[in-house]
């Protein structure tokens, strides 16, 4: 039972008194009053009714005043828990206002810097007050270029083993990696002994928590990313409940915002500092169409910017045949020599197709196998990226980065940024080789067109001989009286002349023809010697001093062949014996019969052919231009239709020469399997 | 053929037309007859119809006779180098009978 507060207890004596005092004066006054008038109120005895009057006026005063107290009494209970309540809400509200001034003293803090380090510091320093000093909290951080967990912040007695310390997703313990990781929500291990075996698979797999007695793991999200997380571990059971993680919880969705805008303008300079480099390397390929000199420059910056001990670059069509073709090497570091073939890395890049990464070769599987360590050991490689070089789907040669010094976690930036290179070095490549093919194909085009310009003149002059001729004596006849004999030999020259005319047209649309493989043979078995015995023939009348002996083997016997061209073909070589012996002198044709060819020699004794021409006199217009030949007449097509008939049939042909002495021309005929071989020629 | 043209085109003026079959046999005819005006091929078995005129200038006897070179090519380059060797005059083949007898006749006008 509660003691009355004492004003009440004032308060009900007072009145009590107050009614006894009230009592006595009333019944005094009544008393003297009627004694006054004469009336005499009966001694005590007598009166009865009065004294009783005044008892229960009395009683009635003592109990209004009863209820009265009673009723203040209430009110002042009333009143008092009312002020208890206040004073209560006046403290509660204090400390809500010490959050959130440090939450709006972090929001403050954390609303300038841009600097992952500097915002983890404010985080850390306005969570640390809400927290026992015992704790340990560690902020991590999602790092795209790391594509792993760094830790930004840490406090407290565990701190030391999370500083300068990144996990990858992978690393975290597997309940961390389901609740907070995917699904975003808030780990509370309160009580190690309550979860004992989720407690004991998290400290295997985060070994930091180790005598620690609870844990909470809160995801960090802003704008549907996971930023990161805040670890936080308790040396204490309990002292991660609900309640005490949540101001932890409210201010990591403030700094997650901020950590969200530092990790893009982070990744935003990453990504503008790699595509500057890629950007640089692009332009010196386009500056420079040497190959070599874009290889040496973009290695040799990559290796700089990547901090690597060794470059190399490899090239090879096959993932065996790669050697290294140039090199670079860090102060200090011993190089592999430009040739060396003992790559595992870049082989194996190569066989893969795509990027190697090895951060730690000792450690690494694929290396691991006793032969390959061998291999391995030899290296002097501890870590390394190697990434094949492919130019038109076809291996070309791999790049190889290493590092001899420390292992290295290859981050997926660095990753991105070789790659991004072999790319630009395959472009760089296929262009300056597509520029080398274009510069061949325009020296090319300039020599067939100077060879073309070459053919106008002489075919012009070729062409206006003949039809000066035509021209002359058709005139002559035409404006001038002339016998019958001298018209009838005058309509023999232009004859003459109007068939030279056409045996040349005829032999340019013949090569035409055959060059553009529009030429048909009209294949029949022959007698090979019968031709050349034909051929021979046809060249004697026009070549009195050139005595043509033919040397022929039986046993070339028939072929399959077109009789026409075969003609043409000696007649060409026929006439160019002559044609080019202005001395005269024996012209020997013999054939001979090889295995399933049939071998056609042609020797003459004339001026030659120096050794530089030997190729080109079959190639179209391409006759010696030289002070002895210039009188001599041709178009310069004669060599190359021959060329075109013997390939067509399956054969080849070829010459030798001495300047001076004379030149022996050479044909083999395939004489069987003719069908087949020419198939394949003219493919 | 030109040869015989050019003999047959000729020989119904008063003129006397001697020919000669390459370079050598020219220099040689134009040493004995001392012609007026030679008419000469510029592409010439042993010796070209430039290596003649220049034969014929460097000889004191010769370098008055003015020769006249019949080429197939329209090319100035060539018609040029014709000039470069001393050449009076140029006739381009095709050339027709009467230009051949008015470029002979232009030597003969005084």
């Amino acid at each position: 039972m509660r003691k009355l507060p004492r004003s009440l207890r004032f308060y009900v004596a007072a009145s009590t008194l107050y009614a006894a005092v009230v009592f006595f004066a009333v019944q005094f006054i009544y008393t003297f009053q009627l004694t006054q008038s004469g009336i005499l109120v009966a001694q005590r005895d007598s009166g009865n009714v009065l004294s009783s009057i005044q008892i229960v006026s009395f009683i009635v005063w003592l109990g209004i005043s009863l209820i009265a107290a009673a009723v203040m009494h209430r009110l002042a209970t009333a009143l008092a828990g009312a002020r208890s309540a206040e004073v209560e809400a006046k403290s509660a509200g204090e400390q809500k206002e010490q959050e959130l001034g440090s939450i709006f003293g972090l929001s403050a803090a954390i609303a300038g810097p841009l600097d992952l380090d500097q915002i983890g510091g404010y985080f850390a320093a306005a969570i640390r007050g809400a927290l026992p000093a015992d704790m340990t909290l560690a902020l991590i951080v999602y790092d795209d270029v790391l594509e792993a967990f760094r830790t930004v912040a840490a406090d407290g007695p565990r701190a030391d083993r999370f500083r300068q310390k990144s996990y990858s997703t992978a690393e975290l313990p597997a309940v961390v990696r389901t609740r907070v990781i995917d699904h975003r929500q808030s780990l509370l291990l309160a009580d190690d002994k309550a979860h004992a075996d989720t407690w004991k698979k998290v400290v295997e797999e985060l070994p930091v928590l180790a005598t620690a007695k609870s844990f909470a793991a809160l995801p960090l999200v802003s704008r549907e990313r996971l930023v990161g997380a805040l670890l936080l571990i308790g040396e204490g059971v309990d002292d991660l409940i609900a309640d005490k993680v949540q101001l932890p919880s409210i201010m990591g969705q403030y700094v997650a915002g901020s950590i969200h805008s530092a990790l893009s303008v982070k990744e935003a300079e990453a990504r503008a500092e790699r595509e500057a480099l890629v950007n640089r390397i692009a332009q010196r390929a386009r500056a420079s169409l040497d190959p070599g000199e874009i290889l040496r420059g973009t290695v040799d910056e990559l290796a700089k910017v990547l901090d690597v001990s060794r470059a190399l670059v490899c090239t090879g069509a096959t993932e065996d045949n790669l050697a290294v073709t140039y090199e670079w090497d860090a102060a200090g570091v011993a190089p592999v020599g430009i040739g060396a073939k003992h790559l595992p890395i870049a082989r194996l890049s190569a066989r893969l197709g795509r990027t190697v990464i090895v951060t730690d070769i000792r450690k690494d599987r694929r290396f691991t196998d006793p032969r390959t360590a061998q291999d391995v050991v030899s290296l002097d490689v501890i870590a390394a990226a190697a990434t094949p070089i492919r130019v038109g789907g076809q291996l070309a040669g791999a790049l190889s980065f290493s590092q001899v010094d420390r292992s290295r976690e290859w981050t997926a930036d660095d990753v991105r940024l070789i790659e991004a290179v072999a790319q630009e070095l395959r472009v760089a490549i296929t262009a300056a080789e597509a520029f080398e093919r274009q510069r061949a194909a325009v020296v090319e085009l300039e020599r067939l067109n100077r060879a073309k310009s070459d053919f106008v003149s002489i075919v012009s002059h070729e062409f206006r001989t003949p039809l000066t001729g035509i021209q002359g004596f058709s005139e002559m006849m035409a404006s001038e009286d002339l016998t019958l004999d001298e018209m009838r030999e005058y309509a023999g020259d232009i004859n003459k002349d109007a068939h030279r005319l056409n045996r040349m047209i005829t032999e340019m649309l013949d090569l035409d023809k055959m060059e553009s493989g529009r030429m048909q043979l009209n294949r029949e078995r022959l007698d090979l010697n019968a031709v050349i015995t034909e051929a021979a023939d046809r060249v004697r009348p026009n070549a009195p001093q050139h005595p043509v002996s033919l040397r022929l083997d039986p046993l070339v016997g028939e072929m399959n062949g077109d009789r026409d061209k075969l003609v043409q073909v000696m007649v060409n070589l026929l006439s160019n014996a002559v044609k080019y012996s202005p001395n005269g002198g024996e012209i020997v044709v013999s054939t001979r019969a090889e295995g399933d060819a049939a071998h056609i020699v042609v020797r003459d004794h004339g001026m030659g052919i120096p050794h530089a021409a030997l190729e080109t006199i079959f190639e179209r217009y391409g006759r010696v231009e030289s002070p002895a030949t210039r009188h001599i007449q041709g178009t310069g097509l004669g060599l190359p239709i021959v060329r075109q008939i013997v390939q067509l049939h399956g054969g080849t042909v070829w010459a030798e020469s001495t300047v001076g002495e004379g030149s022996v021309f050479h044909i083999t005929l395939p004489r069987a399997a003719a069908g087949a071989v020419m198939a394949d020629a003219a493919s | 053929m030109i040869r015989k043209l050019v003999r047959t085109a000729l020989s119904s003026t008063s003129h006397q037309v001697h020919v000669a079959e390459d370079g050598k046999r020219c220099l040689a005819l134009i040493d004995e007859v001392r012609p007026d005006v030679v008419f000469s091929d510029v592409m010439m078995p042993e010796m070209d119809g430039f290596a003649v005129a220049d034969a014929m200038h460097e000889s004191a006897d010769l370098a008055h006779i003015p020769i006249v070179f019949m080429t197939a090519s329209v090319q100035r380059e060539q018609i040029e180098q014709c000039f470069r060797h001393g050449a009076a005059g140029h006739l381009a083949k095709p050339f027709t009978m009467s230009e051949l007898r008015a470029r002979v006749a232009q030597f003969f006008k005084s």
